[in-house]
């Protein structure tokens, strides 16, 4: 897989599902989106698709084609789209001609808020609400892209293979937010929460040190030994977990 | 049972994050120890097979350094022969006469042995040794074990990892532990292209058990390596002088091209060593290799006083009859709580964990512990024991781990 291909299947499948939190924790987003009844789905020439449905106040990320888009959005490169993504290319519209204002005006203000959430600046952490949506987005970012790049990205695609099956849990403490991403025959999928059984986990302390340790301010060794950091189990899982997530930066931040 | 505390080294470590990549780094690094909070980071002073760390906490070491310590904290005749050397001379422009008399002695000691070369740590010489097999048969490539440790140069580690190259392993071919058929696969594979086979004389991974040699498995990789001319190199850093003197291919009957030696050498002085036989002494003064330090005296003295104390008590008798013991009486402690407690590779470096939760994570409750009731079990790597190691520290290990099974029995409920 080229780089433009990973980053676009970073784009939709790690990145894009986080309208669905936003929706569900940002009040002005709630609000903005209540009553939107509407499918967009976007889709790359033999490449990469997923579409994002609003209805009934939810928002819901899929992968693939829907049924039924109200507005299909298309790319003719995996570039193409990535350039969206950017802000600095526009799609091509096959459907939905009607609704191109709606999305250079409302659904960009989604979306410029998302990117407000994932890009944390010194003044916006000062904000325990954008610390919490900002922790809790990366921490679904990274699962997610774990799963990505264990598909395409070569160093990734090497590390993985050597893992052992089984799941991997990262809770922040006390009560915070838990993914668990499944590891099994060379392959990775992340579903949010706890697991019942994992073969190995990592509690970060608070949601601070999580926020620093997801923002990759924090070094894992010294936040482990000094213990803001618990890892248990069969931690060479997580060590090679963490050799994937050290590989998104040479896509997402480029 | 009291357990310990570990404010000192916290406040240690604190200070060293600032001024110290991750604070300790390497194989000393506390993150493998799980929960790091159970152990201790910095020590203060060692003596036989007991440190204390700088709370003042007592501990049996059952890590020995992680193999270097041999015979036991600052013990006295091999301190003392290096202080002599130290007054005479250690780092000067020439090398001491000592350098003579300890390849003399290895030559003497391991059986295969014609020359020996020295160096300050094991991947000086698993690098030195590549590079002598590549000189030697003019070939590229080396074949490695899957998950062994033969140190940190690009050529030993694994694409991946930070700071190494895909390319830095294009030579490096890796076939699982005693898969024969998997090596004569790579030698049919890769004809004339085969430079060195290199591996330990038995598997032991960390996370796993470790793996005695199948029957037959040297003598079949001996007798291929002879027939297609590629130089077998053992990797003898951690388990050399502990299974025997003569090298741990004597241990299982077969003869190498090349050995390598670190750990137990020197008693915990920065001391590595190559032997090899007539056949490669040229190819070896051949390949320009060298460093700062790998002509100091006082480890070269060190290193000789070491195996000569060693052959004098038959020290991998020594250590195999403790581990022996200790090994049947955690097991037996273990089941007296209900739990199996798995001990392979060789009792002088045993790997233990705990069978019935795969997860590892009862296993490194019980090892953490231990620990803070004094008996240093670390549960992620094998273990050492040492000719120090005495009947008094088995028992005091026998009751802290019997404490310790009690204390997770009652965590969990
Ligand atoms: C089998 C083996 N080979 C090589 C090495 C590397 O030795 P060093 O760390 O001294 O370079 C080690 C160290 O643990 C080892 O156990």
């Amino acid at each position: 897989m080229n780089h433009d291909l990973v980053l676009a299947n970073l784009n939709l499948y790690a990145v894009l599902p986080n309208l669905e939190e936003l929706v569900r924790h940002d009040e002005e987003m709630a609000l903005l989106t209540r009553d939107w009844d509407i499918c967009i789905q976007f889709s790359v020439l033999r490449g990469p698709s997923a579409f994002v449905e609003f209805k009934n106040g939810t928002c819901t990320v899929g992968r693939g084609k829907h049924s039924n888009p109200t507005v299909k959005l298309f790319f003719l490169t995996p570039g193409h789209m990535n350039k969206m993504f950017d802000g600095k290319s526009q799609p091509v519209p096959l459907k939905g001609f009607t609704k191109l204002g709606f999305l250079a005006k409302e659904f960009s203000k989604l979306t410029d808020r998302m990117e407000y959430y994932l890009k944390p600046t010194e003044d916006s952490l000062s904000n325990p609400d954008f610390v919490f949506l900002n922790t809790l987005m990366t921490m679904h970012t990274a699962g997610r892209a774990v799963s990505e790049l264990a598909l395409g990205d070569p160093v990734g695609k090497h590390v993985v293979q050597g893992m052992m099956d089984g799941s991997l849990m990262m809770k922040v403490l006390p009560e915070g937010p838990a993914i668990t991403i499944n590891f099994k025959n060379g392959r990775a999928s992340m579903q949010k929460g706890e697991s019942a059984n994992p073969m190995a986990c990592m509690f970060l302390k608070n949601m601070e040190i999580a926020n620093s340790l997801l923002n990759q301010k924090l070094d894992a060794f010294s936040a482990i030994a000094g213990g803001d950091v618990m890892i248990r189990g069969q931690t060479p899982m997580l060590d090679a977990m963490d050799l994937i997530l050290d590989r998104i930066p040479h896509y997402l931040d480029a | 049972m009291k357990t310990y505390t570990y404010t000192e080294s916290q406040k240690l470590f604190q200070r060293a994050t600032k001024v110290i990549p991750c604070g300790i780094y390497g194989h000393l690094s506390p993150a493998p120890l799980i929960p790091a909070d159970a152990y201790p980071f910095y020590v203060s002073k060692a003596l036989g097979s007991r440190f204390w760390d700088v709370d003042g906490n007592e501990f049996i070491d059952y890590m020995c350094a992680y193999g270097p310590m041999v015979m036991g904290y600052n013990y006295k005749p091999v301190d003392d022969a290096a202080a002599r050397q130290y007054a005479q001379a250690n780092c000067v422009t020439s090398p001491g006469p000592v350098m003579v008399e300890l390849a003399e002695k290895l030559v003497d000691v391991v059986s295969i042995a014609d020359w020996a070369f020295f160096a300050k740590n094991g991947n000086d010489v698993t690098t030195y040794a590549s590079m002598v097999a590549r000189k030697a048969t003019g070939r590229k490539k080396m074949v490695l074990i899957k998950g062994g440790y033969h140190g940190v140069a690009p050529w030993a580690q694994t694409f991946g990892h930070h700071g190494i190259l895909e390319e830095d392993g294009q030579n490096t071919i890796r076939i699982p532990w005693n898969d024969f058929e998997a090596f004569k696969k790579v030698v049919d594979q890769h004809p004339n292209d085969i430079a060195g086979f290199m591996a330990t004389p038995y598997h032991h991974p960390t996370f796993v058990d470790n793996e005695m040699p199948a029957p037959g498995y040297w003598e079949k990789v001996e007798t291929l390596c002879k027939a297609k001319g590629i130089v077998l190199i053992v990797d003898d850093i951690r388990c050399g002088f502990r299974l025997d003197m003569r090298g741990s291919h004597e241990y299982f009957g077969f003869k190498p091209d090349l050995v390598c030696f670190c750990k137990a050498i020197g008693n915990g002085y920065p001391i590595s060593a190559l032997v090899g036989t007539d056949a490669l002494k040229n190819d070896a003064a051949k390949v320009f290799y060298t460093g700062s330090y790998w002509f100091s005296a006082a480890p070269m003295a060190a290193a000789l006083a070491t195996l000569n104390e060693m052959e004098a008590i038959n020290g991998p008798k020594v250590m195999t009859e403790f581990g022996e013991k200790l090994k049947k009486g955690l097991v037996d402690v273990a089941a007296n709580h209900g739990y199996d407690l798995k001990v392979t590779g060789h009792p002088a470096m045993p790997y233990l964990r705990i069978t019935d939760d795969p997860t590892l994570m009862l296993h490194q409750n019980w090892c953490a512990e231990c620990t803070k009731r004094g008996a240093f079990f670390s549960s992620h790597h094998n273990w050492f024991v040492s000719t120090a190691h005495t009947r008094e520290d088995l028992d005091r290990t026998l009751e802290i781990a019997d404490d310790a099974f009690l204390a997770i029995k009652n965590n969990n409920e």
